[in-house]
């Protein structure tokens, strides 16, 4: 197995703000990596400061093992053509109606694709995550869990090697959610794409996880297989995870 | 000396927002620099007032302890007690102490801003470049777009303004023409102001107003939305995604509006002339050809792309710059109008004087 992402002593956070600190993990091919904490711990924080968009206060991180502080815009621009990312927002862009959001990956590095092709490729996506007849709305015209839907459309169009998911399934049914999880297990062992998800329903990490990543108190409390998780006698996770099974 | 009974500060049997405030002036008056008592016995109702009246308490005088607590009203006691926030008065001092550090941390920040706003308008001025030789990364049909709703946006607002403004110098100044018996040098004053200055620093005002803050409340709320984020790791560049359809479609567009503005205030001034002084048009027409030359329209157009890009680079600046939250996009937008205004008035300074 080779590892796509590592991260080492990484320190997180805002301006001066530390928000998390001492983080030591890998992601490696094809496994579903999945991160989990409590509300305002700085899962999204992590996520973003590992795609490049947040500068880590310090640390080093590594994306296909290269270090990510020596890659220029260029080569960042390489990395993201491998990666898929839904937001935690959606992130769609307000101004183009789905159809056109789905397909602006496609447009922007292949544009000499033919329509008719870049159809296929949309229409199979959205009907993917189930919204193939809505491919005229605009985002505005989409509920919260259309648009997370979308957006995954979206992450997926160019069949990235990586697809790091901010809570795909909050704010979803649990059919819906379930079908989701469905989804990323199948393009997981399919096509093998690596995934990096934040989510807080153990029935979904129960489903897909196969690493899971716990952060709390500014900095990584668990870190192993989903074994492990499940059998550790420590009572913040056995809380953590109790409270969502009664909410779920 | 002092009397045990009096350190003692009995409750009355019900705390509520009623009696609060009395309370809270009595009991600062009775408290005393070392131990003092506060006696529950009688107290059997307090609500959510209350509880933080004597939370309040507890923390601005360290040496009080409670007696005689109902367990009751202990519990609601503990359930809506909030811990001991960090003192701010530290902070404050620091904040308040050294005039002249404020001073330069002012200074430094304007130095940081200039460099940021020098290095985001070096950058687009490469995107376009770069566009415009490639003819990739920005969605296509956006600069059409653009130029569509600029031109929707400021044309009718533009030409009404200008046209009004041609009147209202006309107006103003032809009584005095009139003494001189100068009437018909009213065309080379109207010309003259209109061309290459007031079209010029109108427009880039309405411009600043209209487009300038659609283009900051655009860009600010999808900062704020992750969707910046998002064209980033889809690969693209959202400074020349964005910004460069929009810089495009200003460069096409001011020349129409300039062009047209300079028509109707000068259409303004004939009228004017015509109503209130019996020129003819055609003499007066004459006469601003005699004494506006082409190379006073271009400097009025020069002057107004300049304008442009500083609306358009300033609602970018402000807009990519944007704190947290929807909040953020309100003050961001306000921010933005106003820094291209001011920009645009020193600008026009420094243009007089230069072509002076
Ligand atoms: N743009 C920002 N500037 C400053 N601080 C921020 C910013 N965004 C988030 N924070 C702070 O960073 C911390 C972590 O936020 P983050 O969004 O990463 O949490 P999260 O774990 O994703 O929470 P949730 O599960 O609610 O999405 C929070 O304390 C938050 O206040
Ligand atoms: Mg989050």
């Amino acid at each position: 197995m080779s590892e796509i992402i590592r991260v080492q002593n990484l320190e997180v956070g805002y301006g001066d703000e530390i928000v998390l600190e001492q983080l030591n993990f890998s992601v490696e091919k094809s496994e579903i990596f999945v991160i989990l904490g409590p509300s305002g711990c700085g899962k999204t924080t992590v996520l973003k400061t590992i795609l490049g968009l947040i500068p880590p206060i310090s640390g080093d991180i590594y994306f296909f093992q290269k270090p990510m502080e020596f890659l220029s815009e260029k080569s960042m621009n390489r990395i993201y053509d491998d990666i898929g990312v839904l937001y935690q927002t959606g992130a769609l862009l307000n101004s183009i109606n789905l159809f056109d959001n789905i397909a602006l990956p496609v447009h922007m590095h292949y544009p000499g694709i033919p329509e008719q092709i870049k159809k296929e490729m949309v229409l199979s996506r959205l009907s993917q995550v189930g919204l193939e007849t809505s491919w005229k709305k605009y985002p505005s015209e989409l509920s919260e869990g259309m648009k997370k839907r979308a957006a995954l459309a979206r992450a997926l169009i160019l069949s990235p090697k990586v697809i790091c998911c901010d809570e795909p399934s909050a704010g979803l049914d649990p059919i819906t959610a379930s079908r989701l999880d469905d989804l990323l297990l199948d393009l997981n062992t399919l096509l093998g794409i690596t995934f990096v998800v934040i989510t807080h329903e153990l029935r979904s990490i129960e489903k897909i996880a196969d690493k899971v990543l716990v952060l709390h108190n500014r900095g990584l409390y668990f870190y192993g297989t989903l074994e492990q998780l499940l059998e550790t006698d420590d009572e913040f996770i056995n809380d953590f995870l109790l409270k969502e099974k009664k909410d779920a | 000396m002092v009397n045990e009974k009096k350190l003692k500060f009995i409750l009355p049997e019900s705390i509520s927002h009623e009696n609060v405030s009395f309370l809270l002036r009595e009991i600062q008056n009775h408290m005393q620099k070392d131990s003092n008592i506060i006696d529950f016995a009688q107290v059997t109702r307090i609500d959510t007032f209350g509880v933080s009246l004597l939370n309040h308490i507890k923390k601005s005088f360290k040496s009080v302890s409670f007696i005689n607590i109902r367990p009751e009203v202990s519990e609601l006691l503990n359930t809506f007690y909030s811990p001991a926030q960090r003192s701010d008065s530290d902070k404050q001092d620091d904040s308040t102490g050294n005039i002249l550090e404020y001073i330069i941390e002012k200074f430094s920040g304007l130095k940081k801003s200039t460099l940021e706003y020098l290095s985001l308008l070096a950058d687009e001025i490469y995107y376009t470049v770069q566009y415009i030789f490639k003819k990739r990364g920005i969605p296509p049909g956006e600069i059409s777009n653009q130029l569509f709703l600029m031109a929707y946006d400021s044309f009718p607002i533009v030409c009404l303004v200008s046209f009004l403004i041609g009147v209202t110098i006309s107006i103003t100044s032809l009584d005095q023409l009139k003494q001189l018996g100068a009437d018909i040098y009213l065309a080379d004053l109207v010309g003259f102001a209109m061309i290459r200055e007031l079209v010029p620093l109108m427009a880039g005002i309405i411009l600043a107003g209209k487009i300038g803050a659609s283009i900051t409340a655009e860009i600010s709320s999808m900062k704020v939305m992750e969707e910046i984020d998002a064209l980033k790791t889809m690969g693209l560049v959202p400074e020349k995604f964005l910004m460069v359809p929009r810089l495009i479609a200003i460069t096409v567009a001011i020349p129409l509006l300039v062009g047209m503005a300079d028509l109707v205030g000068i259409v303004g001034g004939l009228l004017v002339a015509k109503i209130f002084s019996d020129i003819p048009g055609s003499v007066f027409l004459e006469q601003i050809f005699k004494a506006v030359h082409f190379s006073d329209f271009l400097i009025g157009l020069i002057k107004t792309m300049v304008f442009g890009w500083v609306v358009v680079i300033s609602a970018g600046y402000k807009g990519f710059s944007v704190g947290r939250g929807a909040a953020g996009v309100g003050i961001a937008t306000t921010q933005s109008v106003v820094m291209s205004i001011s920009l645009i008035i020193v600008l026009d300074c420094i243009f007089a004087i230069i072509l002076y």
